[in-house]
């Protein structure tokens, strides 16, 4: 099976620190892959040169077989990666359907047409609401984004995320302060996204990951230290003996 | 080339003043993360303060102002030296009453109420000393010139440079010998160390903003004969504080004077070639260096890169 | 559909048509509340300058702290340009538009990757820059004299051709122009455009992860706001019939900024021209008064920063709200927050 998403022997210094050494990675269509790891090993970085916020120092990283690597944020987003971010990353001031409009690639391919009027586009509004419904959050389009619970703005990241039509979707610890109901919901909503794109997950909470995923990688110390289905991970004896593993 | 030496005399005064200023503002920039565009005016302040006791214009009775002029200029110089830094500080106290509200918040906020406080500072300027220029007079011993090598210096620029030295190395001491300088070189915005270190944020934060204004009115003075005293004297000098925290490098000591100095000797060395250049030949450095090293000279990373 | 989307979504809104049409009538009342003619010129000329500069201070969060100095670009284009080249009203027009689209975009191509307090030292540089020019370029500029004798050109519509000298004649061609920008600007705003650079301001990082040239926005936006302020300057120039380095100064930049603010930029399309108009207003009446009217002006527009970021427009979007029971506007201090950056 070809892979949709390849990173070859990626390397990322910053001055004379090197944060990955060598990462190799591949994302086949329409697989959910896990990527775990102890803080600072790499995770965050590795997803920041892959959807192109660094350059890396050395390596490749192609999209169905096309070199993308050095291809700024925009560019790289036009081609269908998309990705949510640890922290949150709103656009506050907006409600919730103006996050998603905003990210649509229609919006987008109009971006100085300024003779459109955004209200006026009942597609961009029939669009959002789907999408809306699709992260559990229809009815509330007309909140604003800021006013919404901690929970619906997760849902939402993944909206926005979603809305800019990937093929590939990258998202930085989704869980990340949510409790065990939230995570379940989230859980859901990615469950649901299962099968229709390529989904790549950074994440703590293990079994999380471990119910979700169909494949795993386990990045440290700038390295991907062991591969495979979360059956093969639970066997496998580093992740067994590190606090990784635990998984009850 | 010998002809050259009194510009860079002059261009390593001006510069050493401009360093100071700058190490003013950026004591302020290190602690509270604010940008203050009034630190021009607390410049300017100092230097009306000190004219107002050296020049015995006083809002007094006749008999005191007549009382105050028999004093010999030397001493009255000398007590405006003291005095007219210390009227200032409490002015920039004042100041950082009003800017203690935006803490916290986005330094963007600090840099607009600042602006505010320039243009009422200045305002407050042209309704009590008029919009005229003043010259500050100063003792004999600092005026007039020396002939060397078939050249005149002038002794005051000799002095001003002096003067500036110390005061920077009074910055240095401030910031490497005590505990404050620790917690500002550490970039306190993390208050919880600094309350964990015993120390009352609060009261520090005003003691910077005074100390800052204090240096701003000590290079105010020292620059009032040279530039003459006039409105707005503080934009002048403002202008070029900042340029040199960009330069130089947000947080750095040593940038901040080794950019001063460059800025100085750029402005005294194009000064004696294209007089009417002059002043833009250091936002031409700036733009320079910026474009090809985004965090100045010297810098570390900082809040205000982006 | 409600109503802010339907007016979103119009040529011209009831509330545009409404001021305008009061603009019309201005000639005939200015005189008997005490104030004069020349001044309406002056507030329109100042709202088109503050609408521009808010296209970059309230749509997209740049802090652009220099802009007097294409205001001036604009004022000293169309004055050299109708003593050089040639002395028509359409063609000044268009230089001044045009020489401050090229420096705007100059500018533009060094800062458009930076944000924040460094985008608003930048500009200050650059602004600086000009200004200096102005003042030394004795020759061409006139230095601090200024540029003198500037013409208010004749309107030549080929079928007529109307004398502007008078002020009366004057304000309403200043209102046209203003009013065809203000048309312009609001469907700009509430184009896709507009929606992507107030997606910038609230978030630079996630417009660029879905997929947002936010580059090439800023520069653009940046070049568009230079050269509307340099038509505003060019407006000025003949209004005055002069062109002084002053407007490029610090002191006038910053007067820009105070006006977009206390009127209300941040939170509204609306802001500038009120800021333009109150500070104007203010010049005249408290100047009347006082000759310290801007320590008053200055201790108001601290207070605004301190207690009422969202300004007059915002003042009155909340008592709207608070009328009509609603819920959920933007705050100032929200958006003040997210101009460094997007970390709100």
């Amino acid at each position: 099976m070809s892979a949709l998403f390849e990173a070859d022997r990626l390397q990322m210094r910053f001055g004379n620190r090197i944060v990955l050494e060598d990462i190799t990675l591949r994302f086949g269509p329409g697989e959910l892959c896990g990527i775990m790891g102890p803080n600072g090993a790499g995770k965050t970085t590795c997803f920041n040169v892959l959807t192109g916020r660094y350059r890396p120092s050395r390596g490749q990283v192609r999209l169905d077989g096309e070199d993308i690597t050095g291809l700024r944020p925009h560019e790289i987003a036009r081609k269908g990666v998309s990705r949510s971010f640890q922290i949150m990353n709103l656009f506050n001031d907006f409600t919730a359907r103006d996050n998603i409009v905003t990210a649509l690639p229609g919006l987008r391919r109009r971006g100085f047409d300024v003779s459109h009027a955004v209200a006026a586009n009942s597609a961009f509004a029939d669009q959002a609401e789907v999408l809306l419904e699709r992260v559990g959050l229809a009815g509330k389009g007309g909140v604003l984004a800021r006013s919404l619970s901690y929970g619906d703005r997760r849902a939402l990241e993944i909206g926005v995320a979603l809305a800019a039509a990937p093929r590939i979707l990258f998202l930085d610890e989704p869980t990340s302060g949510l409790g065990s109901d939230g995570t379940a919901r989230l859980a859901a909503l990615i469950g649901s996204l299962k099968g229709q794109l390529t989904i790549v997950i950074i994440e703590h909470d293990m079994r999380f990951l471990f119910s979700l995923a169909d494949r795993i990688s386990v990045i440290h110390w700038g390295q991907v230290l062991a591969q495979g289905t979360p059956q093969m991970l639970r066997d496998n004896e580093w992740v067994r003996n590190s606090n990784l593993g635990k998984l009850q | 080339m010998i002809d050259l030496l009194p510009h860079l005399l002059n261009g390593l005064t001006l510069g050493l003043l401009f360093a100071l200023i700058a190490l003013g503002f950026m004591l302020i920039v290190g602690l509270m993360e604010q940008i203050n565009l009034a630190h021009g005016s607390l410049f300017a302040l100092g230097a009306y303060f000190s004219f107002m006791l050296v020049a015995a214009h006083l809002p007094l009775p006749a008999e005191w102002v007549k009382a105050w002029t028999t004093i010999p200029l030397g001493w009255r110089y000398v007590t405006a030296l003291v005095f007219a830094p210390l009227l200032t500080a409490l002015v920039g106290m004042l100041l950082e009453f009003c800017v203690r509200r935006t803490y916290g918040k986005d330094p963007l906020y600090g840099l607009l109420l600042t602006f505010g406080a320039a243009m009422v500072i200045e305002e407050l300027i042209r309704l009590v000393w008029g919009t005229r220029d003043y010259v500050l007079p100063v003792p004999q011993a600092i005026s007039g010139g020396i002939i060397l090598w078939d050249l005149i210096w002038s002794t005051y620029r000799f002095y001003a440079a002096a003067f500036a030295v110390s005061a920077i190395a009074l910055v240095w001491l401030f910031i490497e010998r005590t505990p404050y300088g620790a917690i500002i070189k550490a970039g306190a915005h993390d208050s919880e160390i600094v309350r964990a270190l015993g120390i009352n944020l609060t009261r520090l934060r005003m003691f910077v903003f005074a100390f800052g204004a204090l240096l701003a009115a000590v290079a105010g003075i020292i620059l009032a004969p040279i530039w003459g005293i006039r409105p707005h004297m503080g934009v002048d000098a403002v202008v070029p504080a900042f340029l040199i925290i960009v330069l130089g490098g947000v947080g750095s000591f040593w940038g901040a004077v080794s950019a001063g100095i460059l800025i100085g000797m750029l402005v005294g060395l194009t000064g004696a070639y294209a007089s009417e250049w002059s002043l833009l030949s250091m936002y031409v450095l700036l733009i320079v260096v910026v474009t090809f090293r985004a965090r100045g000279l010297f810098g570390k990373k900082s809040l205000l890169e982006a | 559909m409600d109503k802010d989307s339907r007016d979103s979504s119009r040529l011209v809104t009831p509330a545009m048509l409404g001021f305008i049409v009061l603009l019309c009538t201005l000639p005939l009342w200015i005189g008997k509340v005490g104030l004069y003619p020349y001044l309406g010129i002056e507030i329109l000329i100042w709202a088109l300058y503050a609408l521009s500069f808010n296209l970059l201070l309230g749509y997209s969060g740049l802090p652009s702290f220099g802009h007097g100095a294409y205001f001036g670009i604009g004022a000293y284009a169309f004055g050299l340009f109708q003593h050089n080249i040639v002395p028509s009203l359409w063609l000044c027009l268009m230089a001044a538009l045009g020489a401050g689209l090229v420096a705007g975009a100059m500018v533009a191509a060094f800062i458009s990757h930076r944000r924040g307090i460094y985008y608003a030292f930048m500009t200050i540089a650059f602004g600086q820059v000009f200004w200096v020019v102005a003042i030394k370029a004795h020759s061409i500029t006139g230095g601090e004299d200024g540029l003198l004798r500037i013409a208010r050109l004749p309107a030549d519509f080929g079928f007529a051709n109307i004398d502007l000298a008078d002020n009366t004649a004057l304000f309403y061609f200043v209102l046209a122009i203003f009013a065809l920008a203000l048309i312009g600007l609001w469907r700009l705003v509430n184009s896709p455009y507009g929606r992507i650079l107030q997606a910038i301001r609230q978030n630079e990082t996630r417009a660029a992860f879905i997929g947002h040239n936010v580059w090439l926005y800023k520069f653009t936006v940046f070049s568009l706001s230079a050269g509307l302020s340099a038509l505003a300057g060019g407006l000025f120039a003949m209004a005055q019939t002069s062109a002084f380095p002053d407007v490029m100064s610090l002191h006038y930049s910053g007067y820009v900024v105070m006006m977009t603010l206390i009127g209300g930029g941040l939170v509204s399309f609306w802001g500038p021209v009120i800021g333009a108009a109150l500070f104007l207003l203010a010049r005249d009446i408290i100047g009347a008064v006082t000759t310290g009217w801007m320590l008053w002006f200055g201790l108001l527009f601290m207070a605004v920063v301190l207690f009422k970021p969202e300004g007059v427009a915002g003042w009155w979007q909340g008592l709207r709200q608070r009328t009509a029971g609603m819920s959920g506007n933007a705050t100032g201090f929200a958006r003040l927050r997210a101009l460094l950056g997007g970390r709100a």
